[in-house]
């Protein structure tokens, strides 16, 4: 069984956390066209080499970021979130009248 | 004297019927009701130097958690943990564990004496400080003695080995397959883990841990074991 | 038979006789014999019968990597007779035969052997259509070997974790050594063994003429090791698998041990491998390392007049073995052409062995089912014997013609094994960080070069620990001289010259399988079985991929060799199987259900009552719960639904982006309904939330939904960072819903500081207060569609409160009711139940819930898609049907929905209505007929047709007048 270092907890066996999935930014939903939406939220990148990933420590649920090399499996690093997220996202109400 | 019953109090453990199973004797601890113990005291304390397990779930506890919370529990005159997933006495004998910079842990002493929980509880909601119901979240139970790790090690991936391990280390962690904290706080010289985990999963926890501690020959132990363990010095 | 002398048996207890039987005959043996052994005590050296033909098979390894020694225990099929060892009593069988082992009627099918030709599974299977009914019945008997006690009781297998910083897999030489020198100061070190004692091949194995060097090394590392309080010893253990970051499964006894390493040091050894040549699988003959073990741990003479095959030295020790324990060595037969003169063969020489060099067994030959004699031949060129022949009669043939390494943990850790076709040799490259191989699996057979490569590997796994900061030495230079022959392979005009023991697959059967078309080795292993049988190609995978090498003119380190998969050794079920854990939740109220004579259900990990009363008086049970909570009053437990506490300035905001409903206008005392979305608009949970404060929500959320709820709404705020904090508190809270006409009336004898009063107190108000004596947080909902108070209170406190409502409903008679009276209640007002009613694919709109998404928000988790898909016409749609026909079989959920042949929907509940005296239900069904009064076709039990009419929802109460009381 895999190894995963928990920003929080340490390391740990990869059965104590859940995986959430490849991140990437979320387009602006309000103003993207609905084929870029549409990959989004449907289609993943699934690359070959290294990849950005979110895990959870299910125990804490503690939520980190980590950089997988999906050729190796090597997790190369785990991070804690506020290093990409580090200022509240406001959304702005579409113009009324611009959705076509 | 007549003997207090598990069930004469309205906050009753959710294993209550186990204790009566193997014939506890129950005693009243500040408003709670919970087992003092099941056989001759000072036989128990001694099997509890080996391998006990103690159902302390109806003392008091309490939690807090947000990004006020730490600022504000010290700003009541509490010593907190430095790194998160360590704990601190304070001198009334409450314990204080840290979950992350954002959370805590806080757990009365073993004779409810400690005016910490019940302090912190009566204040007003502070800014960005919440408090968590941890008295009726989570269950806590003591495993001690000197055969715990070697248990432990039957129902938990962390190496909780003593030399590994140490006094006021926490492990947030799964223990038989559900969420757990466990803390490492002795009884003087007596190792002695207190596990939080799930309330409502307490019977199937207590039952996995007394069937893992068959092999130690470990037992089930009240309160009044673990105080002697404590003032065992 | 007398046993040698000591120090020859060095696992046996002389002093311990032990009895026990074979085939219905008693028999004795010393405590520390394992089976094979014991039995090869008392002249027993036929243990077992092949799988397809039935030959007399004998042991072939002593090692227990061999199916030859499969026997039948009571409790166990398929035991390693050479690694199980007799207790008092055992009764022993063999199996796999029909009448008696020594008259094995099925050895007949010998004759018929044409008929299982090689790719017989694959030809006899893939056509015709319909063979395999033909053919199953025969198969089915034959197939397997021992036979499971069904009456059973099962043992008691468990599991534990175990740390340590390195582990060594194997407790030869190497293994030893770098245990030894890894046990630096703090350096925990675990060292594993299979065998029931350390020392590997210094046990039964001869490296000099004299005799005397392994027992003495081996003495001195023993001593050593024991002595070491860093190193901790497991024998009879078998590391069973390599895993990601060395994570190793040991299994010994009943126990499964899940070992993390943090350095992993493989001294595995090499399996010694069978020449190939005509019955070569007779009983009697054995690997040379076989009856090295026979002599040297049980002291038993494996045979009186022995022949040795060998094409290395260690033929030559074996021969001085078998000498000094007065067995007569007729001959060696050395396939090399020009033997090296070292010490050993000088020593055999010395003593007037017979030496046949550049000779070959061509063939065996039996009496009785034993070896009685030997066909040698010159070799003329490798693989081809001359015609004329010498016979050397004997009842003992041992094999030393080389060896594989043992590669298969190293191979699952990602090591490459590659073999070079000069020097038969293997090398293991490509291993991963923290793992290290020492000793003959890693094709060192001089004891020193293993010694210096244990101390190596152990000094690389210090460092990369941090112990030591130590020079690491230059990897000794391999040995010049392979004790591998390149080619002990000899085919015979008859035959049975067999590379797989296991399925008893000839030389022709591997050639056949590259002729019919099957070159890669992987496809010869699947058309075969070569290497499929228990032993896992321990012994044929070399030989197979020699043969595929030169029928398909490559090289066999093109050819290469196929894939060992985990586990290395057999394992019990049990040792998956055993104490496993599966979590149980029960609500504080638990027992009071039981007593009350509830049904309980497991609904995922939850304990719920389902219904109150006896398993044959269910359905009355059932409608008498759902009629008392309509006329009267009932009280349910719904202590499993999740509580989330959503809390901070921007708490509102929160709900806002993650529910489709809008909560930042919500009152203070108010619920609102919750339906939350994916990002693909999917419906995934509901509930709902209170606002107890302007900063203060308490939202409900599905019961098995709610964990995973918490985790996206945590993960969700990772990103916004909104100034909020979220709690999930589904075990703080206990709770229950009194519903009923009469629930106020039952309510306020216990609850006194909150005015109940329906104007005070309306439907989908919040309030906090107490409840006898007990903090309570109320709600009034509607979901079972009458008057109705969710009363949530500090989990420990639920068994009073429910013995404090119980007490007040008595005097209207108030009834517990389960979940299956809350699903019909629930059913009748047409409220859904989140993944019953709706599927992965279900969106607001569908379940005609697009009332509750929210048109004025910039943004909610599902918004975009659901804005998107508002603009499409809808595929289906959720409806209310009710059945007419009385005489009609009620549906049951995924029953279709049909438009003549073509399916439009399906069912999702469908229940008799105690209330509306009919069947009731909801369907997806196509938007054509969604409308009220259009009919619908649904296909229930037994194929048969029901008519449904389709109804508007809620079936009961369509005012919704009950709820408002």
């Amino acid at each position: 069984m895999k190894l995963l270092t928990c920003p929080l907890n340490g390391q740990r066996n990869i059965s104590e956390f859940t995986y959430g999935g490849e991140y990437h930014p979320m387009p602006d939903p309000n103003t993207t066209n609905p084929r870029r939406w549409a990959e989004h939220v449907f289609f993943h990148d699934n690359a070959a080499g290294v990849v950005t990933e979110w895990w959870c420590h299910t125990a804490s649920s503690f939520w980190f970021l980590a950089e997988r090399n999906t050729i190796t499996d090597q997790v190369i690093r785990t991070f804690d979130t506020s290093e990409i997220f580090n200022q509240r996202v406001d959304f702005v109400a579409p113009d009324i009248g611009s959705q076509s | 004297m007549t003997e207090p019953s598990p069930t004469q109090a309205l906050r009753r453990s959710p294993i209550y019927r186990r204790h009566t199973g193997l014939q506890a004797q129950f005693e009243q601890t500040g408003k709670a009701i919970l087992v003092s113990h099941y056989a001759e005291p000072s036989m128990e304390a001694l099997l509890a130097a080996n391998l006990g397990i103690a159902d302390l779930s109806t003392l008091p506890r309490t939690g807090f958690k947000g990004a006020g919370a730490l600022a504000w529990v010290a700003s009541q005159g509490v010593k907190l943990p430095d790194q998160p997933n360590t704990a601190v006495l304070q001198t009334d004998g409450t314990m204080v564990a840290k979950l992350s910079h954002q959370e805590l842990l806080v757990v009365s002493d073993l004779m409810a004496t400690g005016s910490t929980v019940d302090h912190l509880n009566k204040q007003p909601e502070a800014s960005q400080t919440y408090s968590l119901p941890r008295a009726d979240s989570h269950s806590w139970l003591a495993i001690t003695g000197g055969a715990a790790a070697e248990m432990f090690s039957k129902v938990c991936g962390v190496d909780l080995r003593t030399h590994k391990f140490a006094e006021g280390q926490v492990a947030q962690t799964s223990l038989a397959k559900i969420n757990a904290v466990i803390v490492r706080h002795d009884l003087a010289s007596t190792p002695c883990f207190y596990i939080f985990s799930d309330i409502t999963s307490t019977e199937f926890l207590w039952d996995c841990l007394l069937d893992a501690m068959e092999e130690y020959q470990g037992v089930a132990i009240g309160v009044a074991a673990l105080r002697t363990l404590a003032a065992d010095r | 038979m007398k046993r040698l002398p000591a120090p020859f048996g060095l696992l046996i207890d002389r002093d311990q006789p032990v009895r026990f039987s074979f085939e219905n005959k008693n028999l004795n043996g010393f405590a520390g014999d394992s089976i094979a052994s014991a039995l090869a005590a008392n002249n027993q050296w036929l243990l077992s019968r092949s799988f397809k033909y039935h030959r007399p098979r004998g042991l072939l390894t002593m090692a227990g990597q061999d199916a030859n020694a499969m026997v039948q225990l009571p409790s166990n099929p398929n035991a390693l007779a050479d690694k199980e060892l007799i207790t008092p009593n055992l009764v022993v069988m063999g199996q796999n035969y029909s009448g008696s082992l020594v008259h094995d009627r099925g050895a007949l099918l010998g004759l018929f052997s044409r008929f299982l030709p090689v790719g017989f599974y694959y030809k006899a299977f893939f056509k015709p259509r319909g063979i395999w009914e033909k053919w199953a019945p025969l198969i089915r008997k034959k197939a397997g070997l021992g036979v499971i006690n069904q009456q059973l009781e099962p043992d008691y297998y468990d599991k534990q974790y175990k740390f340590y910083d390195v582990v060594v897999v194997g407790a030869g030489p190497a293994g030893m050594q770098a245990a030894l020198t890894a046990a630096v100061d703090g350096c925990e070190v675990l060292l594993v063994d299979e065998n029931p004692v350390l020392g590997g091949s210094l046990n039964y194995a001869r490296l000099d003429a004299k005799g005397t060097i392994a027992r003495e090394v081996r003495d001195q590392l023993v001593f050593e090791v024991t002595a070491n309080s860093n190193i901790t010893c497991m024998v009879n253990a078998v590391v069973n698998a390599w895993f990601a970051d060395n994570w190793l499964p040991i299994i010994s006894g009943k126990r499964l041990y899940k070992v993390r390493a943090k350095q992993t040091i493989l001294c595995t050894g090499a399996l010694e491998q069978q020449a190939v040549f005509h019955n070569n699988d007779l009983p009697g003959v054995m690997m040379s390392s076989a009856a090295q073990r026979l002599m040297h741990l049980y002291g038993i003479r494996p045979g009186t007049a022995a022949v040795i095959v060998t094409g290395n030295d260690d033929g030559y020790a074996n021969a001085l073995d078998l000498m000094d324990a007065d067995i007569s060595v007729r001959a060696i037969v050395d396939l090399r052409e020009k033997p090296k003169s070292t010490g050993l063969t000088k020593a055999a020489k010395r003593r007037g062995i017979d030496i046949k060099a550049g000779y070959a067994v061509f063939a065996a030959h039996q009496r009785r089912g034993h070896i009685s004699s030997v066909d040698i031949r010159k070799i003329i060129s490798p693989g081809i014997c001359a015609p004329q022949r010498e016979t050397v009669r004997c009842d003992l043939l041992c094999m030393a013609v080389g060896y594989t390494p043992t590669y298969q943990l190293a191979c699952q850790a990602g090591g490459q094994l590659s073999y070079d076709d000069k020097s038969a040799m293997f090398t293991l490259n490509n291993l991963p960080d923290g793992l290290q191989i020492a000793g003959s699996v890693d094709s060192y057979w001089d004891l020193g070069n293993c010694l210096e490569e244990g101390a190596r590997a152990a000094t690389i796994a210090t460092n990369a620990l941090g112990f030591t900061e130590a020079d690491i030495p230059d990897a000794m230079t391999k040995e010049s001289h392979s004790p591998n022959h390149s080619w002990p392979i000899f085919a015979h005009p008859k035959g049975k010259e067999f590379v797989d023991f296991d399925e008893d697959l000839t030389i022709a059967d591997i050639v056949n399988a590259t002729r019919d078309g099957y070159e890669h080795i992987q496809l010869v292993k699947r058309y075969s079985t070569c290497g499929m049988g228990p032993s896992q190609g321990r012994h044929s995978a070399l030989a197979a991929a020699r043969l595929v090498a030169a029928a398909t003119n490559r090289t066999v380190a093109e050819t290469g060799v196929t894939t060992a998969r985990p586990p290395f050794a057999p394992e019990h079920l049990g040792h998956s199987a055993g104490r496993s854990f599966y979590p149980a939740r029960r609500s504080n109220m638990h027992y009071r259900h039981l007593e009350a004579g509830a049904q309980m259900l497991q609904a995922g990990t939850w304990y719920r009552p389902a219904y109150y009363g006896a398993v044959a008086d269910r359905d009355s049970c059932i409608n008498a719960e759902v009629t008392n909570v309509r006329n009267n009053v009932g009280l349910v437990d719904v202590s499993t639904l999740g509580g989330l506490e959503i809390r901070g300035p921007d708490a509102g905001e929160f709900l806002n982006r993650i529910y489709t409903f809008g909560f930042v206008k919500q009152s203070v005392g108010r619920a609102r309904y919750a339906l939350l979305t994916n990002e693909a608009g999917v419906i995934i949970d509901d509930g709902v939330a209170c606002r107890f404060s302007d900063q203060h929500y308490y939202v409900t959320a599905t019961t098995g939904g709610v964990d995973r709820v918490y985790q996206n709404m945590l993960k969700w705020n990772a990103q916004w960072r909104l100034d909020v904090d979220i709690a999930n508190v589904s075990s703080a809270y206990c709770g229950v819903n009194i519903a009923g006409p009469k629930a106020r009336q039952v309510l306020a004898k216990v609850c006194s500081d909150i005015d109940l009063a329906a104007e005070a107190f309306p439907y989908m108000g919040v309030r906090q207060g107490s409840v006898a004596g007990i903090a309570a947080r109320l709600i009034r909902v509607g979901f079972v569609g009458e008057l109705g108070y969710e009363v949530h209170v500090p989990q420990q406190f639920g068994e009073a409160l429910w013995d404090a409502l119980m007490a007040a409903g008595q005097e209207v008679n108030m009834q517990p009711f389960g979940i299956e009276a809350q699903r019909i209640l629930r059913l009748e007002k047409g409220h859904i139940i989140i993944n019953q009613d709706t599927d992965a694919m279900s969106n607001p709109m569908e379940v005609q819930m697009g009332w509750a998404v929210s048109q004025k928000k910039p943004f909610f988790v599902g918004g975009r898609t659901i804005a998107e898909l508002e603009m499409k016409a809808p595929m289906r749609s959720l409806v209310g049907f009710v059945v007419t026909d009385s005489k009609a079989p009620i549906p049951m959920e995924s029953h279709l929905v049909l438009d003549g042949e073509q399916m439009t929907g399906r069912v999702t509940s469908c229940n008799y209505s105690p209330s509306l005296g009919k069947p009731i239900g909801l369907a997806y069904v196509h938007p054509e007929v969604a409308k009220a009064g259009s009919q619908i076709t649904i296909r229930s039990t037994g194929g048969m047709l029901v008519q449904a009419n389709v109804v508007s929802l809620p079936f009961y109460d369509p005012q919704t007048a009950r709820q408002e009381l």
